[in-house]
């Protein structure tokens, strides 16, 4: 790392610490990345081979991972999980196109309307969680007696959403269709993921030349016509990387599960990640879930590389 | 006459100076109403949140639940019977009387005098860190050619993949490690660290992306006035990158203030944990006080949200550069 030049080519003055400016500057960041990212990514891989028995730690081999992957724990929640993220990437995508083509009009308050609709983003999974535990709670949440309807939400316990039981399995053994608990976690993941992407699709509909929607309309292109065959492709890539984004949190967030289901009724809001704590630190099997950590970080690797794959593509 | 697009398909008919006249004034009606009806939905929420929160207990206990705490034996609504009090966030602040303190009282409350301090003290502390960290990363990869830089670029770009989440047992078990090796281990210090190794790689990419704007022959005119790199990047730069260090600055604040799980697991005393795990704890403690919890979720956003709407446009920026150029 001896960049001596600066990259236009023009000489700068030459002593050692000028010389190896870089580095220097590199230096600290990569000092820290490699303490709190790397080698946890690696102490990771080494904790999924050991069995934690009374303090020590004893080779096991890929015992771990055969241990968690064969439960049925683990399938149950790997299906809450897809079920999760569908309904939840579905849903904001959906909603955030919507809000996003009605923000991308001059209007004297855009900037308004923008900013209100973004405060969801700033508050915490925490606190979303918490704020839409309120609302149903038995008994005396706003919303409680609309969600125990039993004409609404199936035979209900008449409770709360939170514990109204998942309806029947179709196909034994998958944990489908989900607890209205899981549906409700949805809503309100997706209340908090909506600002966000409406701002990156409303980044890319400004990007959608004016010039050819005009040409377009002189043309006789109907408004339905040119969002279809102008808009929508033009935005399509942005709605890609927002689709990953979403996943990428979806799969990561654990704090609105704390708060808002702690993972119940029984396990039926048990997502990956809410399973990875309670293997961990609700039952302090730290092997097994050190295994399930790698697991996701494979996964969580796979889809960043993908979501660059397709952002640098889309740009070119 | 007829128009024929370029389709061949007939375009359709020419529509009267007056339906243009009449769409030109009621579009912009349509969308704000859409607009206000998106925003109100938006805020439901939030409402809902602030109007529990300002609740008496026995209000909060009413059953059937009432939208409005305005009824009276006559009237179903009534707003000169409203009964709005403070006693929610009474309970979470806990005022006392204490002659020593300033303005003769006591901030007593958990949440005040040791969680929020303790979320304030991480992620300023952090968010520092991450913004001198980011700024002298970011400025080296966007000015320098060196060997290692694409590998070093995509290598951090590929760590924001790794979420805390799955190096939270490794980073536990660390912790532990720490504190037997070292009786002088200190906890905040490891927290601090791992929120500044978690918020950095993001930080840099956004960074990078402001000092890539900023025109080279602004350093190469003072490199020729007889700066070393270091003044110029001091004197020159860093003035003109202050957008993108702040933006760094602001998501890693936001970004930590609302963190939980780590603050949560990576800290053993209580004394020492953040406002999130307090308002954890309190869903246990405040079993039927809603109003108390509503009150803690409206305390503890309040800071973030005035921040945010203080600096919007450097957030907006910000997460645009970031997500899309990426």
């Amino acid at each position: 790392m001896t960049g001596s030049r600066s990259s236009s080519g023009v000489r700068i003055r030459q002593g050692f610490f000028s010389r190896t400016l870089p580095f220097w500057l590199l230096l600290p960041t990569l000092i820290v990345l490699a303490a709190v990212q790397f080698y946890p990514a690696f102490y990771s891989i080494f904790l999924s081979t050991q069995e934690f028995q009374a303090g020590n730690m004893k080779y096991v081999g890929l015992r771990n991972y055969e241990r968690v992957f064969s439960t049925s724990t683990f399938s149950d929640s790997l299906f809450i999980t897809f079920a999760f993220l569908a309904g939840y990437a579905t849903l904001t995508l959906v909603s955030s196109f919507v809000v996003a083509l009605f923000l991308n009009r001059k209007l004297r308050l855009s900037s308004l309307y923008l900013t209100v609709i973004f405060i969801p983003w700033v508050l915490s999974d925490v606190i979303v969680g918490l704020v839409f535990r309120l609302f149903v709670v038995p008994d005396y949440g706003l919303l409680s007696s609309f969600f125990a309807d039993p004409a609404l939400f199936g035979p209900p316990n008449g409770v709360s959403i939170l514990t109204t039981p998942p309806p029947p399995q179709v196909v034994p053994g998958i944990p489908l269709p989900p607890a209205p608990a899981l549906i409700y976690l949805i809503f309100a993941s997706a209340w908090k993921a909506v600002p966000f992407t409406t701002v990156l699709i409303l980044a890319a509909l400004q990007t959608v030349p004016r010039e050819i929607l005009e040409s377009a309309s002189i043309d006789g292109a109907s408004a339905f016509n040119s969002f279809r065959f102008i808009t929508f492709p033009l935005v399509l890539p942005t709605m890609v990387v927002a689709l990953f984004n979403l996943t990428l949190g979806g799969v990561n967030g654990v704090g609105m599960v704390f708060s808002l289901t702690n993972g119940g009724p029984g396990t039926a809001t048990e997502v990956l990640s809410f399973l990875l704590y309670t293997i961990g630190f609700g039952r302090l099997e730290f092997g097994r879930a050190a295994a399930l950590s790698v697991f996701m970080a494979v996964i969580n690797l796979a889809l960043i590389l993908f979501t660059l794959r397709l952002s640098r593509t889309g740009r070119a | 006459m007829q128009v024929t697009g370029t389709s061949g398909r007939p375009a359709p008919l020419p529509r009267s100076a007056r339906y243009y006249r009449v769409r030109k004034v009621l579009q912009p009606w349509f969308y704000n109403s859409a607009l206000i009806f998106i925003c109100v939905l938006m805020l439901l929420p939030v409402l809902g949140t602030l109007n529990i929160s300002f609740r008496r207990q026995v209000d909060v206990q009413r059953k059937p639940p009432v939208l409005f705490p305005c009824d009276t034996p006559e009237r179903s609504f009534d707003i000169r019977a409203c009964r709005f009090v403070l006693e929610g966030y009474e309970r979470i602040i806990g005022p006392k009387p204490n002659p020593n303190a300033l303005f003769g009282v006591e901030l007593a409350g958990r949440m005040i005098s040791t969680y929020l301090p303790n979320t304030l003290l991480y992620a300023l502390g952090a968010s520092v860190i991450v913004t001198t960290l980011a700024g002298m990363a970011g400025y080296a990869f966007s000015r320098y050619h060196f060997r290692l830089r694409r590998t070093l670029m995509v290598a951090i770009l590929a760590i924001t993949g790794i979420p805390l989440l799955t190096n939270l047992i490794a980073l536990y078990q660390m912790g532990v490690t720490l504190r037997k090796a070292f009786p002088g281990y200190e906890e905040r210090i490891f927290l601090i660290f791992v929120y500044v190794g978690f918020f950095l790689p993001f930080s840099i990419w956004i960074v990078k992306s402001f000092f890539d704007t900023i025109p080279r022959e602004l350093e190469e005119a003072s490199f020729i006035d007889g700066c070393t790199p270091f003044e110029s990047l001091w004197r020159i730069v860093t003035p003109l990158a202050t957008p993108g260090l702040a933006s760094a600055f602001l998501l890693s604040f936001v970004g930590v203030w609302n963190e939980f799980i780590a603050g949560y697991l990576l800290v053993s005393k209580n004394t020492l944990k953040t406002a999130m795990f307090g308002l954890y704890d309190f869903i246990g403690q405040f079993v039927i006080g809603y109003q108390v919890l509503a009150a803690a979720c409206i305390l503890i956003a309040l800071p973030v949200v005035i921040l945010f709407l203080f600096t919007r446009q450097v957030f907006f920026r910000a997460m645009v550069e970031g997500a899309l150029k990426g």
